[in-house]
């Protein structure tokens, strides 16, 4: 990430702890939730649990579970103070116990330690987490731009998907070349899930070792990281020439796609933006499958994670310029299986631009193997 | 997040391992005697999982969330529960990579669990959890709330009580993913000039072997620096540089790395191997002294890790640690260090059966 994105996103970080009146704010994470750390600090644990202490002024303090995560993060972050122990929670409780003079704040309380939560900052942890989904949920132009560039790459490497889905080949074979090319363009994590089959096919799920057949949808969601900001592509191909049955449930997402789109502006609610897509299958007859029963999220915001709530139709978050999002009418169709399509946009000042440069047709590829 | 390969293969993982494996801790929960008195049985164990925390509910069930979260319940008698907080759109994948009783739908994790503890046990019945101190607020909190909280107790020692050591189809296994592991370092091309032709061979290779996870890091200029670092972006490497590649093949991880050089190899390094190569078994299985007394250069780091509780890896023993765990034989385990040579720095990491005479990594026989 750039210095300069750092920097501006730990000035926002130390006005809002003003603002809050916090002298001390402590982040905790691992793998599965490194969005609020690698906001607050920028850094991304790849292993075990990490706490972070940070001061409203003054270098932050990082306990890590393992000698090469801990030199990693010196290594990416010199000024901070990082420190390893078979123990963090007695090690991160001790040190908040120190501090207790100071007026702490502890987040996201999704993801905080039940030992640390009981401490004395447990109070604090719901108003903490809002004031960092705040901070993470509205952008700026800075790291709007970051999403865009993540796009670039999602759009890249759908093509190398599409490449790689061949009559024959295993579904995680799509997958391992995708990721290597990932890999070659420095991007250091993606989140991708996939389906393939026809009208059976109900969701997607981690690659297997079902072997493309003439015939398959084959659906993905891509997501690539870059420079710690997540992007999305959702995209539906044919192995083989499309069906007519195949054909006419597509155009229904395609419209559903430009409806959503259409509808992203300032001042709508991302309540708004789902339910101009799930109007457009209403209108179809398909409203049985933009529910719970199948799949009712309509999209999510991008960046350090997937942001903010979905988009679902009673969700009242109001979009505002640079806020990122994708749009994604994904779900079953019980005459075709199911299909996906999406494309991640950046809310303007007057609507929005549609970040996704993949064409929104139902992609063909060649049958023979 | 998972994005390889995760499926169940009953060749390689037969039901009736898993089926023992939830016995083994249902047969300590029936020996664990609780409360002042010691009247008390457990009557629930739960473990909580994310791809973060995966290993103890991957070990009892063989299913790991590649996304979100989920809760194992095991109770004294029957197969283990699953409450997902999934969609249920996923349930059909989740019951084919895994070996479950009920999976349930669970959004609300936390007061999920009280409603089905509720449901099925007695209100003053103890309830045991697998790492406690390390469980989500949102997950714990209404178990605290509720009338549970006074009977939660944490079950850690009980479940690494029997965790270890490893069966033969967790060994094979792990033999398998050395295997990967060992072929991925092989992929790396001879003179690579950035980092990103590392990174992109070492998955490739992984992956296409099956792997279900891929984690890499690069110490891209070992005259420059030792830390191994996560490759966001790309940089050049210099003439000496070492690669670490951690790889999860059906749940179970191993970790391996090298130090490799664009220039020819100095006896240094092949004595450093030598040398390493006869003494991580010894690490492993906790004799320290002789084998770190013989190494061929400064000691700088040292450790062994495990599979010991919700981790893939935890430090069971290192330089700088606080306590060490001696790890039984029969514990698939990965040793690493880091030698002072006289011509530079020099890293090692091979995963190891403790007991065994040789390293699942003979980097120098392949």
């Amino acid at each position: 990430m750039s210095a300069a994105l750092r920097s501006e996103r730990a000035g926002r970080l130390r006005t809002a702890m003003q603002g809050a009146g916090l002298d001390l704010l402590v982040v905790t994470g691992n793998a599965w939730r490194s969005d609020y750390l690698r906001f607050a600090l920028d850094i991304t644990p790849m292993e075990g649990q990490v706490i972070a202490l940070i001061p409203r002024e003054g270098p932050a303090r990082l306990i890590v579970e393992g000698p090469t995560e801990a030199a990693r993060m010196v290594r990416e972050q010199p000024d901070l103070q990082v420190s390893w122990s078979t123990t963090p929670l007695a090690d991160a409780e001790a040190l908040i116990a120190k501090a207790g003079h100071l007026r702490g704040g502890m987040a996201p309380i999704q993801a905080v330690p039940l030992r640390l939560a009981r401490g004395p900052l447990g109070a604090s942890m719901a108003a903490t987490t809002r004031m960092l989904d705040a901070l993470m949920v509205r952008k700026s132009a800075t790291e709007a731009d970051a999403v865009a560039r993540a796009t670039a790459i999602a759009d890249a490497g759908y093509a190398v998907f599409k490449e790689a889905a061949r009559v024959g080949r295993a579904e995680y074979e799509l997958v391992a070349d995708t990721e290597a090319w990932l890999r070659s363009q420095g991007c250091p994590e993606n989140f991708m899930i996939m389906g393939s089959g026809g009208q059976e096919v109900r969701s997607m799920h981690p690659p297997g070792e079902r072997r493309l057949q003439a015939g398959d949808l084959v659906t993905t969601e891509l997501t690539p990281c870059v420079d710690g900001y997540y992007a999305q592509i959702c995209r539906t191909l044919v192995v083989g020439p499309p069906s007519e049955v195949q054909l006419r449930a597509y155009a229904v997402y395609v419209e559903a796609l430009e409806t959503g789109i259409a509808a992203v502006r300032p001042g709508a609610t991302h309540g708004d933006v789902a339910r101009a897509q799930n109007d457009v299958f209403r209108r179809h007859g398909l409203g049985d499958y933009v529910t719970s029963a199948y799949t009712r999220v309509r999209g999510h915001g991008m960046g350090l994670f997937v942001d903010g709530p979905h988009v679902l139709e009673d969700v009242d978050l109001v979009l505002e310029p640079d806020m990122t999002l994708i749009v994604h009418p994904n779900t079953y169709n019980p005459e075709a299986g199911y299909i996906v399509l999406g494309d991640t946009v950046r809310v303007t000042a007057t609507g929005c631009d549609v970040l996704t440069r993949t064409s929104r047709s139902l992609i063909s590829v060649p049958a023979g193997a | 997040m998972r994005r390889g390969l995760i499926s169940w293969s009953q060749e390689e993982m037969p039901a009736a391992v898993l089926d023992a494996r939830v016995a083994r801790l249902q047969a300590a929960m029936r020996e664990q005697q609780l409360g002042a008195m010691r009247e008390q049985q457990l009557g629930a164990v739960l473990a909580y999982t994310s791809f973060a925390q995966p290993a103890a509910v991957h070990w009892l069930t063989n299913f790991t969330p590649y996304w979100s979260e989920a809760l194992l319940v095991v109770l004294p008698e029957g197969k283990p529960l699953l409450l997902a907080a999934l969609t249920q759109r996923v349930h059909p994948w989740i019951r084919e990579v895994s070996h479950l009783g009920d999976v349930l739908t669970a959004p609300r994790l936390g007061h999920d669990v009280v409603k089905l503890l509720s449901e099925r046990l007695a209100p003053d019945t103890a309830i045991g959890v697998i790492g406690l101190d390390t469980l989500p607020w949102p997950v714990a909190s209404p178990l605290i709330d509720s009338a549970r909280g006074t009977h939660l107790t944490d079950v850690s020692d009980l479940f690494r009580s029997i965790r270890q050591p490893a069966d033969a189809a967790e060994i094979t296994l792990a033999e398998h993913a050395s295997r990967i592991a060992l072929a991925a370092l092989r992929s790396i091309p001879a003179s690579p000039r950035n980092a990103s032709e590392i990174t992109a061979a070492v998955e490739s290779s992984a992956r296409l072997a099956g792997a279900e996870e891929v984690l890499q890091r690069i110490a891209p200029d070992l005259h420059q620096d030792t830390a191994l670092c996560r490759m966001d972006g790309d940089c050049p490497l210099g003439t000496r540089y070492a690669v670490e590649v951690s790889v999860a093949y059906k749940g179970v991880w191993v970790r391996a790395a090298t130090t490799l050089s664009s220039d020819s190899t100095s006896k240094t390094w092949h004595d450093a191997q030598r040398w390493f190569e006869s003494a991580a078994p010894a690490l492993a299985a906790a004799k320290l002294g002789k084998s770190l007394a013989d190494a061929p250069g400064k000691v700088s780091r040292w450790s062994v890790e495990a599979s010991l509780l919700t981790e893939p890896l935890s430090i069971a023993a290192a330089n700088g640690a606080t306590a060490a765990a001696a790890l039984p034989a029969g514990c698939p385990a990965v040793v690493s260090v880091h030698l002072a040579l006289a011509d530079g720095p020099w890293m090692a990491s091979a995963p190891c059966i403790v007991g065994r005479p040789t390293s699942l990594y003979p980097w120098t026989a392949a």
